[in-house]
């Protein structure tokens, strides 16, 4: 009965004039009347400003064009990766989305390690580890990130405690003439690989041992299932790993080799080693530990929404400590973490922008930097914001990815 | 739930010392159980007392003695108003004690509107004593502690304490009132605070949209009061009549006879700034960010994508960019345009722009914290409008729009802290609020190289005292509306 009544119902929708209905009496008249009017407004709102938009550059004789991508950067960047003067612009904003990368994911990386310990440690037994995670999180919770990048590049970095590169600090290896770390108040050093010799033969053998690492953890995973011996697929997967590289690359005579910093003759640049900016590491240390504070609540809001009965529960099977957190709460709290987490990771990528108060050359800073030398400012902001836009993407979708994999498949 | 999960979690990882309520453990037991409890822990509590003690000891000195504080304390004025017109510095004083009484006002009437709340109900009640609260925003006496300091003067001695006194005594008075005439101290407490945003930017410009949004109130408090039926065409007539009634004071009365002329926010530059911006942008993204929410669920899906595209483009790329924008391109859009020229004053200066910009950015984020309200709003409220025959428009707006809101309260709140964080951003646009201020101080000849980290503590400090004072009252509001106990 109640389907022909709902079928009755329907009918006198679907033909209104049969039942004395009028069109200004159908909810759906209003329905498509509301969303073509509210289209209307926008597409009118949108058409009207670009019209002035157009109007305004015309009158100011202002390119519409974005002909200025091919055309000579003519000013000189930091961090430039070689970066020569006379080359187009697109290849400069191509460097700023690199740096923006460099920055955001150092920081993301940095920011993950900080705050997960600060986040567990706040809710530690111990009364002080607590406590000083608490002051951390609240203080730097409260403050601008902006005032932290500044604060880093000037109390720590450019008038703080380390020399200029001159005089630049060298912390020496024991046993040895070269050094681990170079300091300075504008350039850090850092040792990094050289690559020596066999390079493609090293790589080759990477992939090879890699592929049968992960044959060893299928194997392990599937013995396990059919025979109920414990899997231990990480020791052996791993260890087979390890054992197998190390072989390979004493086989092959050391492709890569340490490569310690050290300055040129005159004291100027970096002879060898990786070397980073004051400007890079206080832009990413600062948005790093800015961002932790966020995480760190994160990661304790969600140990905490874990059920009471499943901490007591591990107890009572008498798991220690560490078991109950490894297997019981958080794996539980990773799942709630991770949506947040993304959060986190897009606020931190739209934060690499605040670079542009110390000099990062990084992709807003550049966009500046380059209107302030005569590019049409709709353009390369569009280009800028579009590269965001595109980063803010695949952040979430890489999350995403992760998010989904994690996910329980059962409720 | 907050509190009663902390709780479990607490006597979970506490050992069995802690987990005895009734006993009050002695300091000797105290540290047992908290510092001592394993061997591994009183290894961490020696290591970290020591290196707390270090940093301690070279904190304090540096705080004390080592550190520069001339720049901050010889600029103070400079940080906290900027370049405000100095002949006009009894605005800002007489803002903060009209802040200051309508504060106390809506206080004492919250408190008195609770009060009667719990009589009805039954339920007991006590009113939380003035030291209380502010044993709770120690933050922002700490603050004003260091500014008086810094100022070190009687007459801001004076200022702030004339500023405290009136909060406390008219909180005193307001919570007295009977619930008739409650209604008078909301609509003065209102009042006042628009006299504290006039008294500084004079009767120009926005004088008359803040009156109609006055008579706008009264109009709907009196419709309300009353059980009116028809409530949406009345409160348009309110807002409609209130607009027009204002308007016409603010053109033959007030601007006509008086023009009581005042300082533009063109002018304003300081922390004064900063609080301002961020204020008058949360304001003015509300009504936005509240339509923006109610699209993103409507059942039209045309809406529903504009609305989408709106909110994720906003919340894709990042406030200096939209900055940027403000700053070099907004005039592009809408200068030399007869039709915007009627309603703006183009060129619109350039706080105009970046506020907003803060506006249009902040909306998009309001609108995702109000969705959020949404969906904590159980469908079955809908459902019980719909049963007892309720319009979608009463629906919204009797039934879901208070819950929701009350919901987001909190969220909100939280909001309007980071909005107060972003403001700084304005600084790289050239708009002279504290981060600003600063680069200026520093390039006075004394103070090139002198106290350049010293200023930035003191900024962050500033930030700190009210961005930390406000999250705790948004956690205690959270837990006082009940928020997530659903």
């Amino acid at each position: 009965m109640s389907t022909t009544s709902r079928d009755d119902l329907r009918s006198s929708n679907l033909n209104p004039s049969s039942q004395g209905f009028t069109l200004w009496s159908d909810a759906r008249t209003y329905r498509v009347a509301g969303q073509v009017i509210g289209v209307a407004l926008v597409i009118l709102l949108i058409w009207r400003l670009t019209n002035n938009l157009f109007s305004n550059l015309d009158r100011l004789n202002i390119s519409r064009n974005f002909d200025f991508l091919t055309q000579p950067t003519n000013f000189a960047i930091a961090e430039n990766w070689g970066f020569d003067t006379s080359l187009p612009r697109w290849r400069m904003l191509l460097i700023g989305l690199q740096n923006t990368i460099l920055a955001a994911g150092g920081g993301i990386v940095l920011a993950t390690i900080l705050g997960t310990i600060v986040g567990i440690a706040r809710l530690s037994s111990n009364w002080l580890v607590s406590k000083i995670s608490t002051f951390y999180v609240e203080t730097l919770r409260n403050i601008p990130p902006l005032v932290v990048i500044i604060f880093f590049s000037i109390a720590v970095f450019s008038s703080g405690p380390f020399p200029v590169f001159r005089e630049a600090t060298e912390l020496k290896l024991p046993f040895s003439d070269s050094n681990w770390l170079i300091l300075s108040n504008s350039r850090i050093g850092f040792p990094s690989f050289s690559a020596e010799r066999n390079i493609s033969a090293f790589w080759l053998l990477f992939a090879m041992t890699f592929l049968f690492a992960a044959c060893m953890w299928a194997w392990r995973t599937v013995k396990s299932s059919k025979t109920g011996v414990p899997h231990r697929r990480v020791q052996w997967s791993l260890g087979v790993f390890v054992v197998l590289l190390v072989l390979w690359f004493f086989l092959l005579n050391g492709p890569y080799d340490w490569s310690w910093p050290s300055r040129t003759e005159n004291g100027r640049r970096l002879a060898s080693g990786f070397g980073t900016s004051a400007a890079y590491l206080s832009v990413t240390l600062a948005i790093a530990i800015y961002t932790a504070s966020h995480i760190a609540e994160i990661v304790r809001g969600a140990i905490l929404a874990i059920h009471k009965g499943q901490g007591e529960a591990a107890t009572s099977l008498s798991l220690s400590s560490y078991q109950r957190y490894r297997f019981v709460i958080l794996p539980q709290a990773f799942r709630r973490i991770i949506p947040n987490l993304i959060n986190q990771y897009l606020n931190l990528t739209k934060n690499t922008s605040l670079a542009v108060a110390v000099g990062y050359a990084e992709l807003a800073s550049l966009t500046q930097t380059s209107i302030g030398n005569g590019a049409p400012a709709p353009q390369s902001i569009l280009l800028m914001m579009c590269g965001y836009l595109g980063l803010s993407l695949i952040v979430s979708l890489i999350a995403n990815v992760v998010n989904r994999s994690l996910r329980l498949k059962d409720r | 739930m907050s509190e009663v999960m902390s709780n479990g979690v607490m006597s979970e990882v506490m050992s069995a010392e802690a987990l005895m309520p009734s006993k009050k453990l002695s300091a000797r037991g105290w540290m047992r159980a908290n510092l001592f409890n394993r061997w591994y822990n009183a290894v961490l509590t020696l290591i970290l007392a020591l290196v707390i003690a270090y940093l301690g000891f070279r904190s304090i000195r540096y705080l004390f003695w080592t550190a520069e504080w001339e720049p901050v304390r010889a600029n103070l004025t400079l940080f906290m108003i900027g370049s405000f017109p100095r002949d006009e510095q009894w605005r800002v004083v007489v803002q903060l004690l009209l802040l200051a009484a309508a504060f106390g006002v809506i206080w004492g009437s919250m408190i008195g509107a609770s009060r009667d709340r719990a009589a009805q109900s039954g339920s007991p009640f006590s009113a939380e004593p003035g030291w209380v609260a502010l044993r709770r925003w120690w933050g922002l006496v700490l603050l004003l502690g260091v500014l008086l300091l810094a100022a070190w003067g009687i007459l801001p001695l004076v200022l702030a304490f004339g500023c405290i006194a009136l909060i406390f005594m008219l909180r005193r008075i307001a919570m007295r009132l009977a619930s008739k005439v409650r209604i008078y101290a909301w609509f003065g407490g209102y009042v006042l605070l628009i006299a504290s945003w006039q008294i500084v930017s004079g009767t120009g410009g926005s004088a008359w949209f803040w009156a109609a949004g006055l008579l706008a109130f009264w109009g709907i408090r009196t419709v309300r009061k009353k059980d009116l039926t028809p409530r949406l065409p009345l409160t348009l007539v309110a807002i409609v009549g209130g607009g027009a009634v204002a308007w016409a004071i603010y053109t033959f009365i007030l601007n006509g006879l008086i023009n009581f002329s005042g300082v533009g926010w063109d002018n304003w530059s300081g922390f004064h700034l900063n609080l301002i911006a961020a204020t008058i942008s949360i304001i003015a993204a509300f009504p936005l960010g509240l339509i923006l929410a109610l699209g993103r669920r409507s059942s039209l899906p045309a809406i529903r994508w504009l609305c989408v595209t709106y909110i994720e483009l906003i919340r894709g790329v990042p406030l200096i960019g939209l900055l940027f924008i403000g700053n070099s391109l907004l005039g592009f859009f809408i200068d030399n345009d007869p039709f915007i020229d009627f309603f703006l004053d183009t060129p619109l200066s350039q706080i105009s722009r970046a506020i907003v910009i803060m506006s249009l950015f902040t909306a998009a984020y309001l609108a995702e914290v109000i969705r959020g309200g949404l969906e904590a709003t159980p469908r079955g409220q809908t459902e019980a409008g719909q049963s007892v025959g309720l319009s979608p428009w009463q629906i919204t707006s009797r039934i879901v729009m208070p819950q929701t809101l009350r919901a987001s309260i909190p969220a909100i709140v939280g909001q309007f802290i980071s909005l107060l964080k972003d403001s700084s951003l304005l600084s790289i646009i050239a708009v002279s609020e504290i981060l600003r201020v600063r680069a200026s101080v520093h390039s006075q000849g004394a103070f090139t190289t002198l106290g350049t980290a010293e200023t930035l503590v003191f900024i962050a400090f500033a930030f700190w005292a009210f961005a930390f004072t406000w999250s705790r009252e948004s956690q205690r509001l959270e837990k006082h509306l009940g928020v997530g106990e659903r």
